[in-house]
């Protein structure tokens, strides 16, 4: 890779992200509830960068990523509570699990050709059957929680008495989760899907198999959620239907757009923005008015949606251009008085 | 077994006619505006709540409501409509997704500020009780509804058809620029749609009251179930609409009788599934 | 050359509901032609050409393509056969670059490591490299026209399908457009066939011209032939043109 090519602006930027968010836990020594938040906020921003992948890249409109999570938590919980498997494994098993059924799904819509509206509907109506089913299964599922066990090594059953190890861990993979969107983004799929995303006929006939293409981009994202889901699980340390949310599909769904559709790091900025402000919201309103937080919340996301529809994403671009002008400026400026003198 | 069967079956009918008319409002909406409303069903929702508020204060009979309730909703249509959609016409597609969730999100978290979490029902009604024919049963409540949801559907029928309101409206939905050419201001008919739209919703909500109680997270159900419908109908036939509504009614009253009540969305989301696959166009569908 | 036709459409029919768009059409395109197939509006041109490369499914006849019987193929297998096409009216990716969008087609026969080469090579080959970094949605019919060729001519086709590729254009552009597709033709061995409406340039280009009208084939033959055609001009401008001129 080119060095001088690879620390732009923006790459700099997100490293500086990253970096902040490795020391944050440790200089302010926050709290249980606080590293909790700041897990969920990045839990939001791998499933929003996720997204980007089959919604913001390919254009299918999905609204399933809790029907996914939900399997994922519900494989890693169940292998750990009947067999004693650990999560580390049980989560890359609840990954193929979510995988295996978005494909049962995708193969036949993609397939038919269902896109846009129909595709988006019968994705929510996923989320709606898996919490009806799980509901049913008593077994597995059933309307009590389900409890993990905690085992004689926090490492292997994966819980821990303080969300520090979580937040680590869900920050590597959303590192990772943004480097196979970087990866995907540049290599033929890339291409291909946001070529598809426009139009399926003219990319159809360049030679794109539009079907295998959105079924591998389908993938990639739900495994991404079934694994995060196994993690999902351990952290609140019970699995529970309730996991299969369709408000929180729809809101991932949103946290993609409003970040810029297709841009690898404007879904996990946009999570990572909105969800800690709604966070804070809650906490600071949640206890005069139930609801109130979320009514806040959501006429900011309408207002976002409708006076930046492309996202917020090309906000930050034009923010980083003009800085980098500015300062091509300053610099040469500087050396122009140096001249002078 | 036959007798379950039956049974199930009538109640499927009765739900399903008032189905058709939650998906009716949902259908002018989509088929004209071409609007993707993904808060319909929390239209549906919020009119319940409305009923439930005007029914209590005033200790009116739920299917009494809607002479209140419409009129607010129609309200509620017009400024939803200028504030927010009218806004997302020319938008990418993506946007009215994102504008309508937002709109989702805001009507259950202020139905949850305002009538709390807990489900709400009315008391009082005039048409309590059951018509008994051999060994079935139909709670009147439900005949009295479906009777209204079809008069209703049929009403709406003649006005599109025969009236210049509704002919405007269907001029607008086949092309939008044509249609403001020729000196239909779009703006206005769209609002008009819209409200319309959502004060069928008030109506339907009226009925359902007068059987069912609502919480906050309620309309899920009915915005699946009303696209389930649409799906199944296509767009622009009201006959299709009713026998795609009755249909997605009786099976879904047959899963919950045969199989377990849980599982009600099961059946409508194969049938939702299965249509998608094999008629993207619905069964009655135009275009 | 090679004796056998490598476009061989016979008896494709396709409908739409009552509605026949293309009846029993059959053309053939030898190696290395310009054929045009012109017609009224509403003849059915670009319905054929959507059964050809695999958008339609016909109802009734085959299409074979150097030799091999592609009827109900995928569109993304003719295109790794070798056929592409460009679209009536322009559908570019309109949030893409123009380099982006090429490089789409490119990746139908070449890999991660040279499709680059393919890229530039094409950009070049049209003459878009000043505008290589623009986004489709800011260009122009002229450029977005030659972005729908480039792209396609990035997959390697031997056959180029361009509907209307001139439509629009002013004297210049199509001149220059002309000019691409001859180059194009003689330097890399395209097969074409265009879909036109422009005159000038179905007659300054094609070798051949088959007519269509109402589904049907009317008529084929040198540009010269099918100018003098009475069916053709009857389907064209009427009856009474033709009286006129027989008069």
């Amino acid at each position: 890779m080119n060095v001088k090519k690879f620390f732009n602006p923006r790459n700099i930027l997100i490293l500086f992200g990253v970096g902040i968010a490795l020391v944050i836990p440790l200089i302010f020594k926050a709290g249980q509830y606080t590293m909790l938040l700041m897990t969920t906020v990045l839990l939001y921003a791998i499933l929003a960068s996720a997204w980007n992948i089959i919604g913001g890249m390919a254009g299918q409109l999905d609204l399933a990523a809790a029907a996914y999570l939900g399997l994922g938590a519900f494989t890693t919980g169940t292998l750990l509570i009947r067999w004693n498997i650990t999560p580390w494994v049980g989560m890359i098993i609840g990954g193929l699990v979510a995988t295996l059924l978005a494909m049962l799904i995708g193969f036949p819509l993609f397939g038919f050709k269902v896109k846009e509206l129909w595709y988006a509907l019968s994705s929510s109506a996923l989320v709606v059957v898996m919490q009806s089913l799980f509901m049913m299964w008593n077994e597995v599922g059933g309307p009590t929680e389900k409890y993990l066990p905690v085992g004689t090594s926090p490492w292997y059953s994966l819980r821990f008495n303080d969300y520090m190890p979580y937040y680590y861990i869900m920050l590597i993979i959303l590192v990772v989760v943004l480097l196979v969107n970087r990866w995907i983004r540049y290599s033929k799929l890339g291409y291909s899907l946001l070529a598809l995303g426009e139009d399926e006929d003219a990319v159809e006939v360049l030679g794109v198999n539009s079907q295998s293409s959105k079924l591998k981009a389908l993938a990639i994202y739900s495994f991404i959620c079934g694994v995060v889901g196994g993690i999902f699980a351990s952290i609140y340390g019970y699995v529970h239907p309730a996991f299969f949310d369709t408000s929180m599909s729809m809101e991932i769904a949103i946290l993609g757009i409003v970040g810029g559709m297709g841009f690898i790091y404007g879904p996990a900025l946009a999570a990572i923005v909105m969800v800690s402000f709604r966070e804070v919201l809650r906490a600071s309103l949640g206890s005069q008015l139930a609801g109130l937080y979320l009514a806040v919340y959501a006429i900011i996301l309408i207002v976002v949606a409708l006076y930046q529809p492309r996202g917020i994403a090309p906000l930050v671009e034009r923010g980083i251009k003009k800085a980098q002008t500015y300062f091509v400026e300053l610099t040469r400026g500087r050396r122009a008085d140096i001249k002078s003198s | 077994m036959f007798e379950t069967a039956t049974q199930g079956i009538i109640t499927g009918i009765l739900m399903g006619a008032i189905y058709a008319l939650i998906a009716l409002g949902l259908s002018i909406v989509f088929g004209i505006m071409n609007v993707t409303n993904f808060a319909h069903g929390d239209f549906v929702m919020l009119s319940m709540y409305l009923s439930f508020a005007v029914g209590s204060a005033l200790a009116w009979d739920a299917v009494a409501t809607p002479l209140i309730t419409a009129p607010l909703m129609f309200l509620f249509g017009i400024i939803t409509y200028y504030l927010l959609i009218d806004r997302t016409l020319r938008q990418m597609y993506v946007v009215q997704l994102a504008v309508t969730v937002g709109l989702q999100i805001l009507m259950r978290s202020a139905a949850l500020i305002i009538w709390q979490a807990q489900p709400r029902a009315l008391q009082y009604s005039f048409i309590q009780g059951n018509i008994q024919i051999g060994d079935f049963q139909i709670l009147t409540s439900r005949l009295f509804s479906a009777v209204v949801s079809l008069i209703f559907i049929a009403g709406m029928a003649y006005f599109m058809n025969k009236t210049w309101a509704g002919r405007a409206m269907r001029a607008a939905s086949d092309d939008l620029g044509a249609a403001s050419l020729m000196g239909v201001n779009y703006h206005k008919t769209y609002a008009l749609t819209f409200a319309i739209g959502s004060s069928i919703t008030a109506l339907a909500g009226g009925l359902v009251m007068s059987f069912q109680q609502t919480d906050p997270v309620g309309g899920i159900r009915f915005g699946l179930l009303s696209w389930a419908v649409l799906a199944l109908a296509g767009l622009g036939s009201l006959p299709g609409l009713i026998v795609a509504g009755i249909i997605v009614g009786v099976v879904e009253s047959l899963t919950v009788s045969f199989f377990d009540p849980r599982s009600r969305l099961l059946g409508v989301y194969a049938i939702f599934i299965l249509v998608l696959w094999l008629r993207p166009r619905g069964l009655f569908g135009r275009r | 050359m090679d004796a056998e036709p490598i476009l061989k459409v016979a008896d494709v029919t396709k409908k739409f509901g009552n509605l026949v768009a293309v009846n029993r059409a059959s053309l053939e395109v030898n190696r290395g032609e310009i054929v045009g197939l012109i017609g009224p509006n509403g003849a059915g041109k670009t319905t054929l050409f959507n059964a050809i490369s695999g958008l339609y499914r016909p109802e009734e006849g085959t299409v074979f393509f150097k030799g091999m019987n592609i009827t109900n193929w995928l569109p993304h297998k003719i295109c790794k056969l070798g056929m592409s096409r460009t679209f009536q009216v322009t559908r570019a990716f309109t949030h893409m670059t123009v380099e982006d969008t090429v490089r789409v087609g490119a990746y139908n026969r070449f890999n991660e490591k040279n499709v680059q080469d393919k890229v530039d090579q094409v950009i070049k080959v049209c003459e878009l490299v000043d505008i290589r970094k623009r986004v489709c949605e800011d260009l122009g019919l002229a450029s977005l026209r030659k972005v729908e060729l480039a792209r396609a001519l990035a997959t390697e086709p031997e056959m180029l399908l361009l509907d209307e590729a001139g439509a629009g254009l002013n004297a210049t552009e199509l001149a220059t457009f002309m000019d691409l597709i001859k180059k194009l033709n003689q330097e890399s061995q395209i097969t074409f066939c265009v879909v036109e409406h422009v005159m000038q340039m179905v007659m300054g280009l094609c070798q051949r011209i088959v007519v269509l009208d109402s589904g049907e084939i009317i008529a084929a033959g040198t540009p010269n032939e099918i100018s003098n055609n009475a069916r053709v001009i009857e389907a064209y401008l009427g009856k009474r043109a033709v009286h006129a001129r027989n008069q």
